[in-house]
């Protein structure tokens, strides 16, 4: 078992070591073949490749020395438009040295760019287009700003097949020397969603514990991975305490800093496994659809979570009254 | 015809008085004592704060006792010349009718600056010749200029009733005037009239003048008279707000700042909204706030601000339907602000280490934290050998390990692995 994060260690290399998003892989490799590579949005799911497949077209573009003429920056970490302004044009003006004339930008998280800094990149563009390509990654292509969508070339990722996704981690484990046991593989699955990086996260976890990796470990380790204990926050909600509810929720974001997207993912989950009327189940979806949606938009997580945190409460009162 | 109900209700005996039984029994006792003739103490000196009932008591006192009583206020001019004239009543024995007398001193903490010079030495002469009883008030006994002339006086302090005094006050006043309020609004004026009585009964006149009942909604919205004109009342205004405008209007009267106001509305809100649907609507007001002020962060179009605005007050206000409030809830400072200072110093390590994650793992440090640093504190947790190989992967400090491995003595091993 090696000592490092594995979901780094095993992230291909080159274009033609990635295991899926056949058809976008292709083109990529066409891209790199021909030298010559547009602006691309990269747009899907977290733990799909967006990155990774970015930085191996660099590699094929480029060969070994490729971190000199690319640059990296992420957009929910510098999402300004001074970060633009700056950052983004001095390098994308200065000229490369090599056979290849232009320098590759990934941006990541593209979508969490403010629409000013994306104005300015959008000028940028075009004006550097023959020294710097850009590359967006974004988990929701409709945040980025129309003329920059049609300055790119589109690539849809989406989650990994069930039967690819398997083989990887059962072969991921293999070469870890991990004794995986077939329920285990199903339900990091079933807990991740497709998502690899969060499957290799848990693997890797789970094996730390030096045991093999069945159901059992793979849930008690995804259950500590969020200390957000969901379910007895809903069911402090359901018994009508919206203030002992809104406490744990705000630990559970403030102490431990678990995502609000986390959070009502696994509110959704919760509310289908409750007890409690069948009728209700779909009520609640809905509202938890339509506060998953403003989370997405809005900014605070507390302040939108809570909102459906009294929304159950709510429900929990009309339960009682039927009864 | 409008008369003021302080007027018009105002107490006929000491027995309509609420509370200062102690007080009253004192001046009634010294007041008697003059029938044995001129007491060691001349003038008794009543203080204590507005509206508890100090001028009542005194004019309840003489109807009681069937003395004449001769008052002067704050209205009147009070200086040595302006006294000294008036002084001549009280070196007399009694009214021209035979009856006895009283000479009431009202307000005397208005005796100050150049027209009343040499006013308050004035009255120590008066007090000393005086031949009827003397009686002064004023809110503060303890004032410097009164030192020598309280020397001559009575001190009685008159203290503020409880609420459930007042209460008793309010109740007599509804029943003459067959007006039948919910129990919760009387409770809710005398309460807020923090122990003045006066302003209790005018507050309930201004809400209940021409009407025949009363109901909680229509006094809820009442302000604090200007006591605390400040972030509570702004925060009342809106939750209690019966307007959509009066709620929006409230904004403009904060001296804090929009964000600031929205987290004492998101604090206070389910407090003061008991009905569950009430409280959704509010929070889902505030939700949608919280939404704009998003779209304003993504749009830099600070146009969208009025929707904002909108949300959090009107929205707020809107959503109480059913919801009653019995009793007095106080307002409090926002608490997740409170809780954020507290876990600061953690916060900025979470963040030192995301942006550890951040330079090995092409994510951003803020899911770095969040997606990654689960698992390692898992591993960190259950495997030494492991965390101390991500540890020098990750390039991390002492101070980081121990906040991942949540542990010294973890924190120890892994360090000791490391060097």
């Amino acid at each position: 078992m090696s000592f490092e994060m594995w979901a780094e260690k095993y992230r291909p290399k080159r274009l033609s070591d990635m295991i899926d998003q056949k058809t976008i892989v292709e083109r990529l490799k066409s891209f790199a073949k021909s030298r010559n590579v547009p602006h691309c949005i990269f747009a899907g799911p977290p733990g799909t490749g967006k990155t990774t497949a970015a930085l191996c077209l660099a590699r094929d573009l480029y060969g070994e020395s490729y971190r000199e003429h690319l640059m990296e920056l992420n957009a929910s970490d510098e999402r300004g438009i001074n970060v633009v302004r700056e950052t983004v044009k001095t390098f994308a003006r200065s000229r490369s040295i090599g056979e290849i004339p232009f320098k590759i930008l990934i941006l990541d998280e593209a979508d969490n760019m403010t629409s000013d800094a994306q104005q300015a990149l959008r000028r940028t563009m075009e004006r550097y287009t023959e020294t710097c390509r850009f590359i967006m990654c974004a988990n929701y292509s409709g945040k980025i700003i129309e003329p920059i969508q049609s300055r790119c070339a589109p690539f849809r990722f989406s989650f990994l097949p069930r039967a690819e996704h398997d083989a990887y981690i059962k072969q991921l484990a293999e070469r870890e020397n991990v004794k995986l046991l077939p329920d285990g593989v199903e339900s990091i699955f079933e807990v991740c969603g497709g998502d690899l990086r969060r499957a290799i996260n848990t693997l890797q976890a789970a094996a730390s514990m030096n045991k093999p990796v069945d159901s059992l470990l793979v849930y008690s380790v995804t259950g500590k991975a969020s200390p957000a204990d969901v379910q007895r926050m809903l069911n402090t909600a359901i018994n009508g305490d919206f203030l002992g509810a809104r406490k744990q929720l705000r630990d559970m974001i403030q102490k431990y800093g678990v995502a609000g997207v986390d959070i009502i993912r696994q509110i959704h989950k919760e509310i289908f496994k409750a007890e409690i009327p069948e009728p209700w189940k779909m009520k609640l979806a809905t509202v938890t659809g339509e506060i998953d949606f403003r989370l997405i938009e809005g900014s605070d997580e507390e302040v939108q979570l809570s909102a459906l945190l009294a929304r159950i409460a709510e429900a929990g009162n009309e339960m009682k009254k039927e009864n | 015809m409008y008369t003021a109900w302080t007027v018009k209700h105002k107490p006929k005996s000491t027995c309509e008085i609420v509370g200062n039984i102690l007080a009253i029994k004192a001046l009634r006792e010294w007041l008697r004592s003059w029938e044995k003739g001129i007491p060691k103490k001349r003038a008794t000196f009543l203080h204590g704060p507005a509206g508890v009932g100090k001028t009542v008591t005194v004019e309840a006192l003489a109807h009681e006792l069937q003395m004449e009583l001769v008052e002067k206020n704050a209205s009147d001019y009070r200086t040595e010349d302006a006294i000294n004239r008036f002084a001549g009543l009280a070196s007399q024995y009694g009214s021209l009718f035979g009856g006895k007398r009283i000479i009431l001193l009202d307000e005397l903490d208005g005796l100050m600056g150049n027209a009343d010079k040499g006013g308050v030495k004035a009255i120590i002469n008066i007090v000393k010749n005086a031949r009827c009883p003397l009686v002064l008030i004023a809110n503060n006994a303890y004032n410097p200029r009164f030192r020598t002339l309280r020397s001559y006086c009575l001190l009685i302090e008159f203290k503020k009733p409880a609420a459930g005094m007042i209460l008793k006050t309010l109740e007599r006043i509804s029943t003459r005037e067959e007006i039948q309020p919910e129990e919760t609004v009387l409770k809710f004026i005398a309460q807020r009239a923090e122990g003045d009585v006066r302003s209790a009964v005018n507050d309930f006149q201004a809400l209940a003048q021409g009407k025949k009942r009363l109901t909680y909604n229509d006094v809820s919205w009442l302000a604090h008279r200007d006591r605390q004109d400040s972030i509570f009342n702004v925060v009342k205004l809106i939750i209690y707000g019966r307007t959509s405008l009066g709620a929006k209007k409230a904004v403009n009267m904060a001296d804090v700042d929009l964000d600031m106001l929205f987290e004492w509305i998101y604090e206070n809100a389910p407090s003061h909204l008991t009905d569950p649907h009430d409280l959704a609507e509010a929070m889902n007001a505030l939700s949608m706030a919280d939404v704009y002020r998003g779209r304003i962060r993504a749009s830099q179009d600070w146009s969208l601000l009025r929707y904002v605005i909108d949300y959090m007050t009107a929205g707020v206000a809107m959503a109480r339907q059913n919801s009653k409030v019995s009793g007095w809830i106080p307002f409090k400072f926002p608490s997740r602000i409170m809780a954020l200072s507290r876990s600061k110093t953690q916060r900025a390590t979470r963040k030192k280490i995301g942006l550890k994650i951040r330079r090995r793992f092409h994510i951003s440090a803020k899911r770095a934290s969040n997606e990654v640093l689960p698992y390692l504190r898992i591993i960190f947790k259950g495997n030494v050998q492991m965390a101390a190989g991500i540890a020098k992967w990750l390039d991390l400090d002492r101070e980081m390990i121990e906040y991942i491995a949540e542990s010294k003595a973890k924190a120890g091993k892994i360090n000791t692995l490391l060097s």
